[in-house]
């Protein structure tokens, strides 16, 4: 399922763990695309949960959902510029007078240039039918997505194309979409980015697994042993 | 405005990117941030909310959307309505005798400190006599309302964080929920033991210049001064009351997107099952659609109205109303009244319904956002 996706100007991703300074990502994650659909999927289920509490722990609904998929990622076109400017905020709070300095950065996707951004959700079938979502579904869900990351970073979805993927191998390819960085050889610009591996559970960040993810400007060309997805004329690079 | 720095008060800005040449160029522009809007809508929700008789608590009236963001700011909920107080502290000599035996021994381990903090003695002491005094007291809930900052601080750190009170998330949810339309509209992140999350049931963008206008957007510091009255024995120079300060001031077309999740208000973002009656239900969806109406059609919103209220007003306004999440394309594009129509299109082939009015040239902003409340109330939203 590809997802076309415009944003508001600007998406506020949190890095965590947070402080007072709080550190912003400049590319998407998968674990945010994950939490879109989460929330438009659910909804068409009628389940308004966010949370689920079993015994003393604690996590996201958007797990309930990550079985459907084998892998998600993003393109983004255009470079994201990170910005938040340092904030002097003084109050005074119950008769105390209080006194921080903080910034609430954000990766801007503003400007002349389209700054679109395509998410691939890769569904696994067997698991989509044995769930209580159809295909159908899935695809509403799509269009549906509202924000990546906090209430400010809006986007609309343009356009939603649902397909069959086919897998294989291929040692050289060139591609857009962001990538796990291991063991391949990579010609051209991008940024390397650490984010949660959410196949693992997003349930957690603190003690979460992290994996590092290569994020291209425009196309890069990738060596290496590769499996991958042709996806309406483009290429998709899995995990290994 | 973002913040004042000495005599210099800044307005918030992001950046444009501009490709000259094969490279990125940066331009700033003035824009609004999200939390300025959704701050202006809840307050706007608040008063919608106390006018249609609707509860809302003590520091959102106040316009202090601290929420329920800890035991602290959650304690009030349990005394400001009797119900809660009845059921929840139904045991009420047997809560204080066990936080007064928890805060005796604490006073224990302060004083046998080698260096004692004094300060943190006095204080739980203070909250120690409160708990005794209140077992004593023939109206315990009187006595607490008389006393709320100080209960506040002894049930919050204490009877509720200690776990002296069985209090499960959903049970928290449900009388914040109840007592709250802004926290139940707006959201919560409630910090304790077991984290409530709520999310909010609005989402507001950042108001960015519209992007074909973008590099016409002008942020210019405007120079004003204090006058300060001299007698005859002050000296040249020396009056402090004078003064010269500086208000950055913004133009530009604006557009920004606002989103509504009417299903979610009074419903439990834990078990997904109404926690008010339906008639409740109804009534805080109107308030939060009156109160959206009301932000947009008196451009309350933004910093420093009472002397630098803008000049202009809304130029074009789109409307969406579907059954499932959708969001209209972002005025900052030019494109945008026509990519929205055509999407919700899609739509249709899902055998969804779907609303949609724009505001441009023929008709004004109230009646559009009229036409949308009208549509909701025909289909019974509220």
């Amino acid at each position: 399922m590809k997802v076309q996706l415009r944003p508001t100007g600007i998406i506020a991703l949190r890095a965590l763990p947070q402080s007072k300074m709080r550190t912003a990502l400049r590319y998407v994650p998968p674990t945010t695309l994950i939490g879109a659909i989460s929330y438009p999927l659910l909804h068409i289920s009628d389940d308004r949960g966010e949370t689920i509490y079993e015994k003393k722990t604690f996590k996201s609904k958007a797990e309930s959902v990550i079985g459907l998929f084998k892998w998600v990622t993003i393109k983004t076109e255009g470079r994201p510029k990170l910005y938040g400017s340092l904030l002097k905020i003084n109050t005074i709070y119950r008769g105390k007078v209080q006194s921080a300095v903080t910034s609430f950065p954000f990766a801007v996707f503003y400007g002349e240039s389209t700054n679109s951004l395509t998410a691939a959700y890769f569904v696994d079938e067997d698991a989509l039918s044995e769930s209580t979502y159809s295909a159908k579904d899935l695809e509403r869900a799509a269009w549906g997505i509202t924000r990546l990351g906090s209430r400010e970073s809006i986007v609309s979805v343009e356009d939603v194309k649902m397909g069959k993927a086919v897998f294989r191998e291929a040692n050289k390819v060139r591609t857009a979409y962001a990538f796990p960085f291991k063991g391949v050889n990579v010609h051209g610009k991008g940024t390397l980015q650490a984010v949660v591996d959410w196949r693992l559970g997003i349930g957690d960040y603190s003690n979460a697994k992290r994996m590092v993810m290569f994020y291209p400007e425009e196309t890069v060309e990738v060596e290496g042993g590769l499996s991958i997805v042709e996806l309406d004329g483009e290429v998709v690079i899995l995990a290994p | 405005m973002v913040e004042t720095a000495g005599n210099y008060g800044k307005h918030r800005r992001v950046p444009y990117l501009v490709e000259e040449d094969g490279k990125l160029k940066t331009v700033y522009v003035p824009a609004m941030s999200g939390e300025s809007l959704a701050h202006a809508y809840q307050e706007h929700l608040v008063r919608e909310a106390l006018s249609a008789g609707l509860p809302v608590c003590d520091d959102c009236q106040r316009g202090e959307f601290y929420k329920s963001m800890d035991e602290v700011h959650f304690a009030p909920k349990l005394f400001n309505r009797e119900e809660v107080f009845e059921s929840v502290l139904a045991n009420l000599s047997e809560v204080v005798d066990i936080t007064i035996s928890v805060l005796s021994s604490e006073i224990e381990k302060e004083r046998n400190k080698k260096k004692q903090n004094e300060d943190k003695i006095k204080e739980l002491e203070k909250f120690r006599g409160f708990m005794e005094n209140l077992v004593k007291s023939e109206k315990p809930r009187d006595y607490i309302l008389k006393n709320l900052s100080l209960a506040s601080q002894v049930f919050g750190n204490y009877v509720i964080k200690k776990g002296i009170l069985d209090l499960p998330p959903v049970k928290i949810e449900d009388i914040i929920v109840k007592s709250c339309v802004v926290e139940d509209v707006g959201g919560f992140l409630y910090t304790g033991s077991a984290p409530i999350r709520r999310s909010s049931a609005f989402q507001v963008s950042y108001a960015l210049p519209v992007k074909s206008v973008a590099l016409f957007a002008t942020s210019e510091p405007q120079l004003h001064a204090r006058h300060a009255q001299m007698d005859a024995s002050s000296k040249k120079g020396n009056a402090s009351e004078q003064m010269i300060y500086y208000v950055e001031t913004g133009t530009a077309l604006y557009g920004f997107t606002f989103n509504l999740d009417l299903d979610a208000i009074g419903v439990s973002a834990i078990t997904s099952k109404p926690i008010l009656d339906e008639n409740e239900i109804k009534k805080r969806r109107e308030a939060s659609l009156k109160a959206l109406f009301r932000m947009l059609s008196s451009s309350q919103f933004g910093a420093k109205l009472s002397r630098f209220f803008p000049v202009g007003g809304i130029t074009e306004l789109i409307v969406a109303v579907t059954d499932h999440p959708f969001v209209v394309t972002s005025p900052i594009y030019d494109d945008y009244i026509e990519k929205t129509q055509r999407r919700l299109k899609v739509l249709k082939s899902f055998g969804e319904e779907s609303f949609l009015v724009v505001a441009g040239e023929e008709k004004v902003p109230e009646e559009a956002l009229k036409e949308a409340i009208d549509y909701l109330h025909e289909k019974e939203a509220f």
